[in-house]
């Protein structure tokens, strides 16, 4: 599913150079929910942002699918995001302007999917993680959680092969962070959804079915959670 | 193609439809004046065309003025040019004038004019001056010892209208003299005032043919010009040319050709600050939109990053924004059209006041779709660049933004 090889990231901050990855190489498998931890500056979201397509490696190759994604343009790269990947952020990053469904629904628009068709799939998702009765709210009339899991719909309406989250669960009490870490493993095990998902807490690693341990940008640990 | 251009639409409706109403608001009213002040300069300028086209023809010269040629002071043999004029197909009528400089004296003030000696019933179905008479009575074929005079040579009642030496307010009724330069000095009475706005008109003093040949003690079969009405529809340049055809050696000139030759100059300049004034207000319009795009795409930096994240594409991102620019434009556009069909219609009421006559502006068909394209043009690229500039950050940059 995804295959990372001698990945490093580096960054020109003015005179001061920044690896953020050294040398990251991993496997994951499809159905995999794995966590990737560590402490602030360890590199984790930096290896998300690589895996996710949203940033380009410095060095080293990542396989996605099958597919080399080093060759893909500018153009490619999003298409492929479109089709193939979804993400959920930290801050929600719904669209303000727009509705629940159609915060939904947009990257379903966006793939040329038939209004009857995209509206239906938008439905039932919303209908999944209990947002049915929100469809015309706009976020700012929507709690932190409930935000969090209309983004979370976003990213699985068109079901894609893997969903990447960063920090989810950052900005929302303990008790929305427990739904939202509810539903992220309700979408696991029911949908065999390959899920990546970037995490501080410590609390989060009975989620996950495999823990991923970063330091200093490189890997320090890889394996199910103790 | 298709889908992106929807997606965009989609965003940019719901953007502006669901974005801050008092930016909406304040944008498209400063775009409804920025095509207001386009097409308002320029309707004006119509406007006083106009009114210079009308009084030319209606008070002036008619549709064709024949004068005489090159260096001759008359039309000779004019009753036989009269019938080969009134009988060219397009001619409606020609009426013969013979102006001659006079000295009019009244109640102790005198003042330098032109006479100008007219057939009335052939002036009438040529000029509209009939209608204009503000006191009295106009001429009538064979009358003798009778004047009308133009407002501006017998004065108003109030004489701080008056635009220039008067006779000192003479109404029909009065008794004028008349001072001609081969010597015969006449008493006229005055059988109407004319005002009819018309600065040409309203200077002049007129008398029948008949009185003029009492004068000359003579047949006059010569004039100073030849007016001429055409029928309604006709194109003036046809006749010209007929006219020409037809044997006229005298000189031909088109309403047009007057025009060019009074107000050439003065319309070449009006066209120059109209295109000053078109340019400075599209460079506004092209600012304004800037500003309010580049504000918006500034404030949506993280919006944009995280759409291009989740996958859409930049140019649906960067369409949204134009489409949100279009969409300000054309409500820009129809307020300012409404404004300015406002204003229109309030000075077709309440007209500007010129010395030669009221003007109204009068909006051209032409100028009201060049300038709404040109409005168009110019927010497409004042959306597009904010929106460009900002749609090919890095994704990450962005949304950390």
């Amino acid at each position: 599913m995804i295959t990372a090889e001698n990945l490093s990231r580096v960054y020109e901050m003015g005179k001061v150079t920044v690896h953020a990855l050294r040398g990251v190489s991993l496997t994951i498998q499809k159905g995999e929910f794995v966590g990737i931890m560590g402490a602030s500056g360890s590199g984790k979201s930096t290896l998300l942002h690589l895996l996710g397509l949203l940033d380009k490696p410095t060095e080293g190759r990542i396989i996605l699918g099958g597919i080399d994604v080093k060759d893909l343009t500018d153009r490619q790269r999003t298409r492929f995001r479109l089709k193939r990947l979804g993400y959920v952020f930290q801050d929600y990053a719904l669209v303000p302007e727009l509705t629940v469904e159609e915060n939904v629904f947009l990257t379903s628009m966006v793939r040329g999917t038939p209004k009857e068709e995209y509206l239906v799939q938008s439905h039932q998702i919303l209908d999944r993680i209990g947002l049915s009765d929100r469809l015309s709210h706009k976020h700012n009339e929507l709690s932190g959680g409930q935000q969090q899991r209309v983004a979370i719909a976003r990213a699985m309406v068109n079901k894609p092969e893997i969903l990447f989250a960063d920090e989810p669960c950052a900005n929302l009490d303990s008790e929305s962070s427990r739904n939202v870490l509810d539903l992220f493993k309700q979408i696991n095990q029911e949908m065999a959804q390959t899920i990546v998902m970037v995490s501080h807490e410590d609390w989060h690693k009975r989620y996950f079915n495999r823990i991923i341990t970063l330091r200093d940008g490189e890997i320090i640990s890889d394996g199910p959670p103790s | 193609m298709l889908t992106d251009l929807r997606v965009s639409f989609f965003l940019a409706s719901r953007g502006i439809l669901r974005g801050s109403r008092g930016s909406l608001y304040l944008t498209v009213l400063i775009i409804a004046m920025v095509f207001t002040n386009m097409i308002f300069m320029p309707s004006i300028i119509l406007g006083f065309i106009k009114v210079a086209e009308d009084q030319i023809i209606t008070y002036q010269t008619g549709n064709i003025i024949i004068s005489p040629h090159g260096d001759e002071r008359f039309i000779e043999d004019v009753s036989s040019l009269l019938e080969k004029v009134n009988r060219i197909p397009g001619v409606l009528r020609a009426s013969a004038h013979y102006g001659t400089g006079v000295t009019l004296r009244y109640k102790g003030n005198s003042i330098g004019s032109t006479v100008v000696a007219i057939n009335p019933d052939d002036e009438r179905l040529v000029t509209d001056v009939y209608q204009k008479m503000s006191d009295g009575d106009y001429l009538a074929d064979g009358e003798n010892d009778e004047i009308i005079i133009g407002i501006h040579t017998s004065g108003h009642k109030d004489p701080s209208l008056d635009m220039g030496v008067t006779l000192g307010y003479v109404k029909a009724g009065d008794e004028v003299i008349v001072e001609y330069t081969n010597g015969v000095s006449k008493a006229y009475h005055v059988k109407g005032i004319i005002e009819t706005g018309s600065f040409y008109a309203d200077q002049g003093a007129y008398i029948t043919w008949d009185e003029l040949e009492s004068v000359f003690d003579r047949k006059v079969d010569y004039a100073t010009e030849l007016i001429i009405k055409t029928h309604p529809g006709t194109y003036e340049p046809e006749v010209k040319t007929m006219l020409y055809r037809f044997g006229i050696r005298e000189k031909v000139q088109t309403w047009q050709d007057i025009l060019e030759e009074a107000m050439g100059r003065a319309v070449q300049n009006f066209s120059m600050l109209n295109s000053i004034t078109v340019v400075v207000s599209l460079i506004i319009a092209i600012v304004v939109l800037f500003i309010v795009i580049m504000i918006k795409t500034l404030n949506s930096r993280r919006q944009i990053g995280v759409l291009k994240a989740i996958g859409v594409d930049k140019n649906i991102i960067i369409h949204n924004y134009v489409f949100q620019v279009l969409i300000l434009t054309t409500l820009g556009v129809i307020v300012g059209t409404a404004l300015v069909e406002s204003m229109v219609a309030i000075l077709t009421v309440y007209p500007f006041q010129f010395p030669d006559g009221e003007v109204t502006p009068v909006v051209a068909t032409s100028d009201l779709v060049n300038n709404t394209i040109m409005l168009y043009v110019a927010s497409f690229v004042a959306g597009y660049i904010p929106a460009w500039q900002v749609a090919n950050e890095d994704i990450l940059t962005a949304m950390r933004s």
